[in-house]
């Protein structure tokens, strides 16, 4: 598997070697022009009469540099220090309110600073390609090749270049809303950002791998590593088992219901599709007072003397007259299990049912003649057809649970509080999945740049159970396919 | 070339974005006659009395155009929502005294300026010091009932009954009813007065970053074998508190301790059994000791990135002045940290207020760093279940202890 | 055989039944429990009963008509729809045009972005809602529903492909005709595989729709004037339950919830057929 990686990776840089030796070589063989090119961007273009795109990257070119001296240059200088001016202010009775000086605001930089760095790279790349254009340019001209129009361009761009029209705003969509946002915060895992050092009163600066330090070690005051160690195998546990006790709920129910000796079909879909509309902040901050410890469920409970009996097995602790379903950590992973079933589970009848619609019939009816049973078909044709086509869906559905973070979140957050001290230092619960904890620690805590690591330590964790399921799930498939 | 054309666009458009903003900041402030912007948070309960208040603020300036918009926070995630963003913040905004040392040492609230003697002259001392730190005085007093005390229902309690946690408690449980006081989940506030009336401390340090605590030793043992006795009688529970209102209304819960916050529901609760008192005693080691507490107060700060802080701060010195602390206490009850308001007959007579006033000699003025909160609440869960691991009290309180005075993550 | 086959169907005929409906009612439990209280007249939670002490309209009525500092409910309403409306146009078009360029197009940097869009969605998405925050605040535009709008449907190409497994499953024979007959891909996207695409577009219109009435913590970050007119339904019925407030509003969020959820049940009903489709042919196309 690791000589595929390498060579996988060799495959995917070979374009951006290309890509280089080609710039080389239209600025070696390139005429006058082409050389002018790589000062005044555009010059070959509009000689070779593609005016239009020849302004255009003139301007481009203007733009850039205005945008490099008034902004770029400021804060990718101070992007080393991440700022070195702490910010003062005094207060001007005359002008009644404060006077600030020209600080430094480090989180600031810290964006500012990234996204100058893209744009530059950006905009290198534009330079490179415009010198290759015109190097291409010439050599057609010289070939006698017709040069497309601006026409030509326009067109093109809604046939065979269509594709970079249709991609262009929603790329724009994700670099800015998704990569630049993930690239600061990676950045800021390095840095040590939190409640000490919290922009715009206090800096702070690049700290090179110490947090990774501290997250796999812990101390009596430090308890990082062993908070996570706890909360990832909390979070790994709940994902396997969410996802297959949905999964598996979701194939029973939609058999029972589908079963030809069930009369109403659509009427009891449609009960536990209701159950699934409520949106899940209603539906689980609801469930969750239902099973406060001094609440409904409770109170029937030890009314109908159910409270009692368990104190008896011993399930629930001597000194407790309620049952602590949301508070006990044992009693709350179960909970909260049972309750992601309650919430999951008609998504997955939905889909079952769609999926057993579509098994062929007669290999049933080709069975049954075979002489099996239920059970038989069941293991022999349901279940494959089911692993085969939602098998995609499956593995996603396990990445997914490991970052869901609405039950957990919502059905804990108020209401348990960790019996574990040593978890507590890290402001962790024996509930939490690693997200749950990120969210807590830059929410109340401020404390960023752990939360940065546990983030970059999630997206380890799941791409390491993707490839893994893929590969093994391709694997099986590639053998006997749908026998 | 399309492409090339298009991305050229969005440069020139990113370029003259980032330097018009850039230049944007170096402009000089607004001439003096130009409306005067202020945002104030207000707890959601409060912004009825807030606009009255406003509105004869801006009578007091009838040369100056005010715009002043009024939006909720409440008080207890003040700091929250601040320190997310400092630049964002309302101008002026109402927090529980609590938040002032996180508040302070980011940087995030004004040192007051407008009227510092004034206010120091005219609010009560233990007001002026939760809102002082380092000696210098960084909000406004507004009111001095948010610390807790005792809410009783006297058809089920008599005032004797409610001198002792342990007789109370023996006598719910005969009757199947409960106590209630948060000090489990969340509740370090309230774990704070058992272990506080026993003489141990829990303080911050000189540097004003980390606590020191001194709960692990063998009164402290004795104060958390006093706590689970308590709670095996089996009718002293830690709930939040609002589940403990609900609790109330319902019928179940026979006596809470809480805040003036809650006192109109607790009001309708409880209806002509409506009561309260001081913290009662507990006993520990044989001995029937007094429940301390922390003393609460709710500040007005001022934010110092506001466009206007000058203005913010008269502001907030209006909203804080005597007949403003007044208003707010025969709107919501809010026990007023003046001292001639809080002089006032109705003021003195209210229960909730005079239980708080007598509790109030118990009561420390809560000055705690960020650690102590999540080891006090587990520490106060595990008591509050009894102990189920059986752990050694003096190992639990040692791990507590390590917890509370950790330094700063 | 047969016979032995029908009388064991039958033996379990109302076993069955009756098993769905101990489910059913397992199911429904808690949305019973939040339509009664949304009728009752407690304006607290109540602990110790399941049915309440009396019922009455004023819960609905509170929340539509009386509006306050904490509930701005109607008002709500329009701004999610508004956002949602807005999102719903964009993202759509977003993610079916990212879709159809994956799907029926080839082009060098295909496997690239394939690649990188499974990466990008190995993040857990909390961790950039910080810097977001923070793009927004330089464009001046948080706390406004533009920025709302611009948050929900910017990455939301990222979530192409469930449609771009539908694309896959319409025949290549369709494109080919059109460009014989001389249409150029834009016109083949728009007047030819789109019109014929209506299973998905409900799909991806439905989803992108339904989105922001179901977020909090996006609009809690980005929405934090403290005003409540401002914010989205989540974010209001979420801030009914804080802590200070539940006492009080308990009864209006059950009913917030009820005709919250009406609509969002109406479209989910629509919807889960195209689901179903979405998964199940996306899955065998791969």
């Amino acid at each position: 598997m690791a000589a595929t990686a390498v060579s996988r990776v060799r495959e995917g840089l070979a374009p951006v070697g290309a890509f280089f030796s080609s710039f080389a070589l239209a600025v070696k063989k390139g005429d006058i022009y082409v050389k002018l090119s790589l000062v005044i961007m555009g010059l070959g273009h509009i000689v070779r009469k593609r005016v239009a795109s020849g302004i255009a990257l003139f301007l481009t070119e203007i733009g850039f540099f205005v945008f490099l001296s008034k902004f770029a240059l400021k804060y990718i200088g101070k992007l080393p220090t991440l700022g070195t001016v702490q910010a003062e202010m005094y207060f001007d009775p005359i002008l009644f309110t404060n006077v600030w000086n020209d600080y430094d605001h480090s989180f600031k930089i810290l964006l500012y600073g990234i996204v100058s760095v893209l744009m530059i790279l950006a905009f290198i790349y534009i330079w490179m390609t415009s010198v290759k254009l015109a190097y291409r340019l010439q050599c057609d001209k010289a070939e006698g090749v017709r040069i497309p129009t601006l026409r030509n361009s326009i067109s093109d761009a809604l046939d065979t270049k269509y594709y970079r029209t249709l991609l262009f705003l929603p790329i724009l969509g994700i670099v800015i809303f998704t990569v630049i946002p993930l690239i600061v915060m990676i950045a800021v895992a390095f840095t040590n950002y939190d409640q000490q050092h919290m922009p715009p009163t206090a800096l702070f600066t690049w700290v090179g791998i110490e947090n990774f330090r501290q997250i796999f070690s812990t101390s009596l005051t430090s308890t990082f590593g062993y908070t996570f160690a706890k909360i990832l195998t909390w979070t790994l546990t709940w994902a396997v088992l969410a996802t297959f006790t949905n999964y598996i709920g979701g194939i029973l129910l939609a058999l029972l219901i589908n079963n030809k000796y069930t009369r109403a079909k659509k009427f009891w879909r449609t009960c536990f599709v209701v159950a699934m509309a409520v949106p899940q902040f209603v539906t689980l901050l609801l469930v969750r007072n239902f099973f406060a410890d001094q609440g409904i469920v409770n109170t029937i409970c030890s009314n109908l003397g159910i409270t009692a009996f368990l104190k008896n097995i011993g399930l629930v602790p001597e000194y407790l007259n309620y049952i602590p379903f949301l508070t006990h950590k044992v009693w709350a992973k179960v909970m909260i299990i049972v309750i992601n079933i309650w919430v999951g589970v008609p998504y997955l009848l939905l889909i079952a049912t769609g999926v057993l619609m579509n098994i062929p019939q007669d290999l049933y009816e080709a069975a049954t003649i075979d002489g099996a049973n239920n059970v038989q078909k069941f293991r022999a044709i349901t279940m494959p057809y089911m692993l085969f086509v939602t098998g995609p869906y499956l593995i996603n559905s396990v990445v997914q649970n490991i970052n869901n973070f609405n039950v957990i979140y919502l059905l804990t957050q108020d209401v348990y509080e960790t019996t574990d001290q040593l978890m507590a230092i890290s402001h962790g619960r024996e509930t939490d999945l690693l997200v749950t904890w990120l969210f807590r620690l830059t929410n109340e805590y401020y404390n960023y740049k752990m939360a940065s690591v546990i983030g970059i330590l999630v997206f380890v964790v799941c791409t390491v159970i993707t490839l893994v399921a893929f590969n093994v799930f391709l694997k099986k498939n590639k053998e006997g396919e749908m026998q | 070339m399309k492409k090339l054309s298009v991305l050229l666009i969005v440069m020139c458009l990113a370029a003259s974005v980032f330097a018009g903003g850039s230049s944007e900041q170096a402009a000089a402030p607004a001439a003096a006659k130009a409306p005067i912007d202020l945002k104030v948070w207000v707890g959601e309960l409060y912004v009825d009395a807030t606009a009255k208040m406003v509105e004869s603020f801006k009578a007091q300036y009838p040369e100056e155009t005010f715009n002043i918009t009024i939006g909720i926070e409440s008080e207890s995630t003040c700091k929250d929502t601040i320190l997310t963003d400092p630049e964002a913040a309302a101008d002026v905004f109402t927090f529980a005294d609590d938040q002032l040392l996180d508040l302070v040492n980011a940087g995030a609230i004004q040192e007051v300026l407008v009227n510092p003697e004034g206010v120091k002259a005219a609010n009560g001392e233990g007001s002026v010091a939760a809102a002082t730190v380092n000696g210098k005085l960084y909000a406004y007093p507004m009111s001095a009932s948010n610390g807790y005390f005792l809410y009783y229902d006297s058809r089920f309690f008599s005032s004797d009954d409610v001198k002792s946690f342990n007789t109370m408690v023996e006598k719910a449980a005969k009757a199947g009813k409960k106590v209630g006081m948060q000090f489990g989940p969340d509740g370090g506030w309230y774990l704070y007065g058992f272990f506080k009336g026993a003489g141990l401390e829990m303080v911050i340090n000189e540097d004003g970053k980390t606590n020191s605590c001194n709960w692990n030793t063998a009164k402290g043992v004795e104060v958390a074998q006093g706590i689970l006795d308590l709670v095996a009688s089996g009718a002293f529970v830690a709930d939040s508190t609002s589940n403990l209102v609900s609790g109330a209304t319902d019928g179940s819960v026979v006596a809470l301790v809480d805040g003036t916050w809650d006192a109109n529901p607790i009001m309708d609760a409880y209806k002509d059994g409506y009561a309260c008192a001081k913290l009662p005693t507990f006993r520990v080691a044989g001995q029937d000791i007094q429940t301390a507490s922390f003393a609460g107060y709710k500040l007005i700060g001022v934010n110092p990135h506001s466009k206007n802080v000058g203005w913010a701060m008269r502001l907030a010195d209006w909203l804080t002045n005597e007949a403003n602390q007044v208003l707010r206490f025969q709107t919501n009850g809010d026990g007023p940290a003046n001292i001639k308001a809080a002089a006032d007959d109705a003021v003195r007579t209210n229960p909730a207020i005079a239980a708080l006033a007598t509790q109030g000699q118990y009561a420390t003025v809560q000055r705690v760093a960020g650690n102590y909160w999540t080891p006090a609440a587990t520490l106060g869960t595990i008591l509050s279940q009894g102990n189920p691991q059986k752990t050694d009290l003096l190992t639990l309180l040692d791990t507590a202890v390590a917890g509370i005075t950790a330094p700063a993550l | 055989m047969k016979t032995y086959i029908k009388i064991k169907g039958e033996r379990f005929y109302p076993l069955r039944h009756l098993f769905l409906l101990a489910l059913a009612f397992f199911w429904l439990i808690p949305i019973f429990w939040l339509v009664l209280n949304s009728f009752s007249s407690a304006n607290a939670m109540s602990i110790s009963r399941f049915f309440p002490k009396e019922y009455s309209l004023i819960q609905y009525k509170n929340l539509l008509f009386n509006t306050d500092a904490a509930n701005q409910f109607p008002r709500w309403m329009l701004n999610t729809t508004v956002i949602a409306v807005f999102n719903c146009l964009i993202s759509s078009m977003f993610v079916l045009m990212t879709a159809y360029s994956i799907s029926r197009m080839r082009f060098s940097g295909r496997k690239f972005f394939m690649n990188l869009s499974m990466i990008l969605g190995l993040f857990p998405g909390f961790l950039s809602m910080i810097a977001i925050y923070f793009i927004l605040k330089t464009f001046n535009m948080t706390n406004s529903h533009i920025g709302m709008i611009m948050v929900y449907s910017g990455s939301s190409a990222l979530g192409y492909l469930i449609a771009k497994g539908f694309f896959d499953t319409v025949p290549t024979s369709m494109s080919e005709a059109a460009m014989i007959d001389g249409a150029n891909q834009n016109t083949i996207f728009w007047r030819i595989i789109l019109p014929m695409s209506r299973p998905i577009i409900v799909y991806t219109v439905i989803n992108a729709f339904l989105a922001p009435w179901m977020d909090f913590i996006l609009a809690k970050i980005m929405l934090n004037s403290g005003i409540a007119s401002d914010w989205t339904v989540a974010l209001g019925l979420y801030g009914m339950l804080d802590r200070s407030r539940k006492s009080l509003y308990f009864g209006q969020f059950c009913a917030g919830g009820v005709l919250v959820s009406i609509p969002i049940s109406v479209l989910f009903v629509i919807m889960q057929k195209f689901y179903v489709e979405g998964i199940t042919s996306g899955s065998t196309k791969g």
